[in-house]
Formats: C-alpha cells, structure tokens, sequence
C-alpha cells in the first residue's frame, strides 16, 4: 500500500484497503474557514443537531476577513465566534493568517493524519504526508462534527516524479503552476497524487507545499508527499503532539507513473480566465498592470516577501502600481519585521496588510474595476473572482510579480535577478 | 478681530469683518477625494470645466482602500482618471487627506483650506482656517479658487496648567463637547489657547482641532507657533505668515478650563457630547476596538500606545485594529519598533487608509458589538449595525482597555 491507502486502513480499522473501496474512517482535524464555516455550523445545527464529539480537533480561522466589510459580514463573524464558544472548538480569528498556514502553525496538521477542512485547497496538507481531502461545506463537514468520522473511496494513485534543477530567477512556484498546465484542469479526476523525484527532495517544507496545493485545480482528491528528515524536524519545530509517521511501501504499485524535467524551464504566468492558461512569462509580458498582490493560499509565505525583496531592495514599484503585501500568517509578518523587510518594502511603495487570505475572492479588499489587471501569488484566476469579469488576474511567482511591480506590466524576474 | 477674522479678511481682500459678514474669500488648497468627488466629476467634464491652479487642487483616495466592493473600486479609477485628465496629484491609498494634507505641506499657518470631508477642520492645528464643504461647492472651486462665506461667530477656551501624563488632546476635545454639546458650536469658530495648548503636540492640537465639527463648528483654530514652524521645515517653500488674534478680539463666549485637572475622557454610545471622566465607565467590557483614524492614528498615538503595550498582551476577547493615519506613520512606526510591538501583543497592523469609522468597509460592527474606538463618531450605526454600540476615547486608553477587556483608566497602568 502507498501512504494514503496506510493512513486510510489505519483509520477505517483495516488490514488493507484497496482504490475503489470506501471506508469510513476516523479524522484528525477537521479545519473551517469564516465562510464555509459558517455554512458548515448552520448545518451541524440546525440539521444534524448533535453534540460535537471532538471540539478540540477542530479550527475555525477567519482568513477570508481581516475586518468586516459590512454589517452582514460583522454578524456572520459574530455568529462564528458565538458558535465556536457554544462548542469549545479552537477559533482563530480576524488577522491570524490564511487558514492552511495557520492550521499547519498551529499543530493540527502532523504526518500520518486524516485533515479535512471545507476549503478546496485542503489537499495542500499531504505535504507533511497526511491524508488531507476538502469536504463540502454542508452535510460532509457537519456529521464529522459529531462522529468525528467521514467515508471516504480509497483514490487510484498517480506517481509524479520531477527531477532537474531551476535556472536563476526561476522556482518551485514557477514549477508548480507549469505543472498544472502539464497535467491539466480535470487530468487527475478524485485520484492521488504521490509528488516525488530528486527536485521535490531537494525542496524545503514551504516550497514543497506550492505543489499539493494545486491537487483541486488539476481535479484531484488528494496529494501527499513522503515525510523525510525535513518533514520531521519541521513538524517538531511547531507542535510536541506525538505523530507517527507512515511511509508508502517499496512495492506499492501506482495507477500510473508521470515524469517530469523541470530543468530549462522559463518563469510561468496563467492568465485568466483559467489556470490552464499557463504559459512563459515573455508570452503575457508587457501586459499592464494596475495591482500586485503577494497573498492567498499559497502566497503572502516568508520566501515569497523575500523573494520579492530582493528584487525591490533599492528599487521603487511603478507609479500607478498599487502592492499589496499579505503575509500568510502572524508568525510570518513578525518574522518580516525583524528581517527589516516591512521596512524594506514600505519604502519601495508597497502597503502591508494583516495576515489574510488577502484579495481571495474580493471579500475584504482586491475588487478591480473592469480596466484593472492584477498579478498575484493566488491560486486562482477564474473571472469576475476579483470584482469585475472583464479585470484580468495573472498568477506568478513572487519574483514575477515584484519585478511586474516595478514595470508596471508582466515582466521577466530575471531581469532584476540574473 | 479673532485669528479666523484676520485669516478670512485677508483671503477676501477686506481690511476688516465681523460676524455675520459675507464675504467671499481665495482658497489657498482645495481637495477632494474618492467617495465625494465622482459627484461632480462627470458634470464637471460635461459643463467644460478647467481647474483654476493644479498646484492648489488636490486629489485622494482613502476611504475605499483598498476596495472590497466593485463600486469602491470604480470611485477609485474615476478619481485617479480625473487627476490624470486634469493634471492633478492624486494621493493614492497613501493615507488618510486629514493626515497627508499637511505631511505634504499643504497646509500653512494664515491660509484658507476646504475639503469635501467635514473633517478638514483638522488643519486649524496649523494655524489655518480650514472647513468641510459639499461635493457641488467644490465643484465651483476647483473651477473658480473661490467661495463665499459667513464670517462665524467665535468661542474662545482658555486651557491652563498643563496636562497630566496619559491624558491627551482628544480628552479634552471629548470634554469639551460635554460642555458644548453636539450643536453647542454650530457655525462658530472654537479657538483654543492657554498654557495646556501651548505644550500640547502637534498631533494632539491635530485631534482637538479635528473634532471641533462634532460640537458643530464651522472651524477649530490654534495660533500657529514654533512647533508648527519646525513641522513645516523641508516640506513647504512657500513663505508664510503666522496670524495671530489681536489682544483685543471679541468672542461671543469665554470657556476656562483647568487643564491639568483633566482627566482621560469617554464619550458614551450615541454621541460625542455623552462624555464622562473615564471613571465613570470603567470596567464597560467590550470586544472590538480601534486605534487610528484622522483623529488619533498619529506618532504621538502610536508612542503612548506602544508604551502601554510593551510586555503586555491584549486581551483574548478583543481585536485591536490599528491603523496608521499616512505610510509616512507606517514607516516611522517601524523604525522605533512599534508595529513589532503591536503585533507581539496580538494587534492586528493594518495598511493606512480612514478604516471602519465611516461605516464604509475594513471592520464593521455586527449586531450588539461594543467598540472603543478612538475614531471622532459614534452615533447610531456609524460603525455598523444600528444595534451596536461605539465609546470614543483617546488612543491611551483605547489601548489600556483593550490589554483589560473593559474600558480602562490608562493611568492605572503606569
């Protein structure tokens, strides 16, 4: 058996478990947003109206809002914390950071476990070698309240192995939204994805999490990639829980085995309106720009202020550029600061904002009117996501998007970095 | 005459006025920003319109920043697009116009200033006249540079002695208003003097001048001095005359006031005039609270704050929000470690902009939610949903009560 099929055994009970089966197993964490939360809460009770078995095992943060933008928001808040309290559950709230960031930050996420959260980039958690699938915001989400339980169908793994090593100027993010293109918007449909090879070993935790994040935008249940030294020290370095880490077997077999070479490859971009839609940055370059945004379920990490800092050391954004820089967590934005790099960017133009998921879905800030552009560290490019249909969002990493900053327009990192 | 007479008559070219005079006088700067301004734009293109000096009208967005709303961010390219057109600087998401009009030295000791922001009263700090004004009269200066005016009545408030530690401007603006009450200025000017003032900051003169309109004012004024003379070196060319009141000025009413008999000041829910000695509310539990605005998201607000903070940890059932009032506040925060300090007590840091006060976005209330804010408003609704409740003070004990849970004396934590 591969890794997912030992956490899902273990979990459900079973000697063995095979792809196709669907067992009901047991789950670690249960991790909830401000918004799929509150759906989630209204369900578990007004329908299932039962008693929350695990409250301890399960995290409600507040990322889509750093602040309420109007008085229905500031009540659902309202309600969310009032829930939380009724039912003992960990609340983090308003300012804390992006929901995946603070999960792992805070222990819930530890090799060997079962995470599921109402957010389609749960998957981002088989990075620390866990099964972690998104659940919908209702019914799924809401029985695991009170049985601390959820079915599940054993997926069929694909095997990615990369190998190759990055050009200056180009990195994992690069690499991972290049892959979304290789593998497609529906290429893995509800299977595994086993990400390995020497270039995912050489990376570390925060650059290897870029690659199961994109587990949903290519149509798949789950992701994982086999814990090692790193993984451990990392984990340990966050929470004294005890975890037991479970490694896939030599002879596990996979369903199919995908290889690829990320040597030579160029900075990429996906243009709206799909995340398909990725192609070598000279392709959109010179596109303008009115916004840059390091932020959202991947962005806003401390590699990616840096990154951008080191573009932006002596350097000004471009009049009419508006940066926005959104760390992914408290613990990140501290950091920044004592690296001076608050400081740094401050004075290159850029506006900080609290932890957040940022511009995500233009909730609290990032509605572009239809003229506007933007280039970001998102997920997600998909139409009218940041306010108007026709404003345009590009995805790049966060050297593409600094030095885009600085033209004003998509521009080629490697301009400022080679 | 009183230094607003002084100011009017020479903007107007009048050797003289008095009360109740209309006159029309030059204005010096003029500026409007993204919630107002798109409500003359367009006919302002369609009439044919040009700007009577692009050095003197000014442009900023910082109500909508950055826009959670397509709405906010169609006012937003609309104001950028007309400064673009006409020429004009646009400050965009820079910070708040009360604070970056005089970091940007625009606002000099002798000048008339209007904005179409009933705030614009702030700039009497500096030794100017300056007073909000509606988006269609603005419409006409940005065209003309000039507009009519009835010269105000005037209260005078003598403030001796001097200010105890941990007490601020903005209480003794919220005791004022006790005084006054919320229609107790209306049309008047309130100029403020006496040792208290003398040795008050600038940012703390910035947050009394800036809440005269809440008593109703036409304006609030403070005789320019040294402070505002070393304020202003590196950010003007222009030379400027400080204008003082004649020894024999007439004022309709004389206030004195014990300054350092003050104590820190809290405006109960409703209104500003519901001001009480913080005592009197002490213990209130509360969850949200806010440290900025265009009355108190200063260094000198950012200082006691961090004072306070140092070593301590706001309490888990609050949110502290602060906002810095320009990115020039931002930075300077940085530099002494302030915003580390804020975030290691658990604050949350946010990018300048005006914030939750108007009610418009970036933190609003929800049903019975309790605020202490150190913003200028808090009648019905103004921060959110009609059923939640808003105490003004000033950042110290903003601040205090937020490490407590419950309004708080700052003094009790020094």
């Amino acid at each position: 058996m591969n890794l997912v099929e030992k956490i899902l055994a273990r979990a459900s009970g079973r000697e063995k478990v095979a792809p196709g089966e669907v067992v009901v197993a047991n789950v670690d964490s249960l991790i909830l947003h401000d918004l799929s939360g509150y759906i989630t809460s209204r369900v578990f009770e007004k329908e299932v109206k039962r008693k929350m078995r695990y409250p301890e095992r399960v995290a409600m943060v507040f990322d889509h809002h750093f602040s309420p933008p109007n008085e229905e928001r500031a009540r659902i808040l309202e309600e969310n914390r009032a829930f939380a309290r009724r039912h003992g559950i960990h609340l983090f709230d308003c300012g804390s950071g992006n929901i995946h960031n603070v999960a792992v930050r805070n222990g819930f996420v530890r090799p060997g476990t079962i995470v599921v959260g109402s957010d389609s980039h749960t998957p981002v958690h088989g990075t620390l070698g866990c099964f972690a699938v998104g659940l919908g915001n209702n019914s799924n989400a809401g029985t695991v309240m009170p049985f601390g339980k959820a079915w599940f169908k054993v997926p069929e793994t694909i095997q990615v192995k990369i190998s190759g090593q990055n050009k200056p100027g180009v990195c994992a993010r690069d690499v991972a939204l290049w892959l979304t293109g290789q593998i497609g918007e529906g290429g893995v449909v509800y299977k595994a994805m086993q990400f390995t090879g020497p270039y995912i070993k050489e990376l570390e935790v925060w650059d290897r999490w870029l690659f199961p994040l994109i587990t949903i935008d290519v149509g798949g249940k789950c992701s994982f990639i086999e814990p090692d030294e790193k993984t451990v020290n990392f984990v340990k370095g966050i929470t004294d829980e005890p975890f037991e880490v479970i490694t896939s077997d030599p002879d596990c077999e996979f369903a199919d085995v995908w290889e690829y070479d990320a040597s030579g490859l160029e900075p990429q971009v996906a243009a709206s309106p799909t995340l398909g839609n990725v192609k070598p940055v000279g392709e959109f370059a010179g596109a303008p720009v009115q916004w840059a945004e390091l932020g959202g379920h991947g962005g806003g990490r401390l590699e990616d202020i840096r990154q951008a800092a080191y573009i932006l050391r002596g350097r000004k954004i471009a009049p009419g550029v508006k940066f926005n820089l959104v760390p992914s967590s408290r613990e990140v934005f501290t950091e920044a600061c004592r690296e001076g790099l608050v400081q740094l960017l401050h004075e290159a133009g850029c506006t900080w904002f609290p932890p957040s998921t940022g511009s995500n879905q233009a909730i609290n800030m990032g509605a572009m009117a239809e003229t506007e552009a933007m280039v970001s560290t998102h997920a997600r490019n998909f139409p009218g996501r940041n306010g108007s249909p026709k404003a345009m969002m590009y995805l790049g990493s966060a050297s593409t998007v600094a030095a885009s900053a600085v033209k004003g327009c998509i521009a080629d990192p490697r301009e400022f970095t080679v | 005459m009183n230094i607003t007479e002084k100011i009017l008559a020479k903007a107007a070219g009048l050797d003289k006025v008095e009360p109740d005079q209309i006159i029309e006088v030059a204005v010096d700067r003029a500026f409007t920003h993204e919630k107002l301004g798109p409500l003359f734009f367009k006919k302002f293109r369609e009439m044919g319109l040009t700007i009577w000096d692009t050095k003197r009208a000014i442009l900023f967005v910082d109500h909508g920043v950055p826009p959670s709303k397509v709405m906010d961010a169609d006012l937003i390219t609309e104001t950028v697009k007309f400064g673009e057109d006409y020429n004009l600087t646009c400050y965009n998401a820079e910070g708040i116009s009360h604070q970056l009009m005089p970091e940007k030295g625009n606002v000099l000791p002798g000048r008339v200033v209007v904005g179409t922001d009933s705030h614009t009263c702030t700039y009497g700090a500096f030794g100017a006249f300056s007073t909000g004004i509606g988006s269609t009269e603005m419409a006409w200066i940005f065209n003309k540079g000039r507009i009519w005016m009835k010269v105000p009545h005037a209260l005078l408030f003598k403030v001796s002695g001097e200010l105890a530690p941990f007490v601020m401007g903005k209480d003794l603006a919220l005791h004022i208003m006790s005084l006054t009450g919320a229609d107790g200025a209306n049309y008047k000017t309130m100029e403020f003097t006496g040792s208290a003032i003398k040795v008050m900051e600038l940012d703390s003169r910035m947050s009394l001048c800036n809440m005269a309109v809440e008593a109703g004012a036409k304006n609030g004024i403070i005789e320019a001095d040294e402070k505002v003379v070393e304020f202003l070196k590196g950010r003007t060319d222009e030379a400027y005359e400080i204008v003082k009141s004649d020894p024999d000025a007439a004022y309709e009413k004389v206030y004195e006031i014990d300054g350092s008999k003050l104590e820190p000041t809290v405006a109960c829910p409703g209104s500003s005039e519901n001001s009480v000695p913080v005592g009197d509310v002490e213990g209130t539990p509360f969850t949200r609270a806010l440290l900025g605005t265009c009355t108190n998201g200063r260094m000198e607000d950012f200082r006691i704050g961090a004072k306070i903070l140092k070593g301590r940890k706001i309490h888990p059932k609050v949110r502290l929000q602060v906002i810095p009032a320009s990115k020039d506040i931002f930075s300077q925060c940085i530099k002494e470690g302030i915003v580390q300090t804020f975030l290691d007590a658990g604050a949350i840091w946010c990018n300048p902009n005006c914030g939750p006060c108007a009610g418009g976005h970036y933190g609003l209330l929800g049903q019975d939610e309790v605020c202490v804010s150190s913003s200028n408003r808090n009648m019905k609704g103004r921060m959110g949903d009609p059923s939640s409740k808003v105490y003004l003070a000033s950042s110290a004990t903003v601040v205090a009560s937020a490490i407590n849970g419950k309004i708080t004396d700052p003094r009790s934590l020094v």
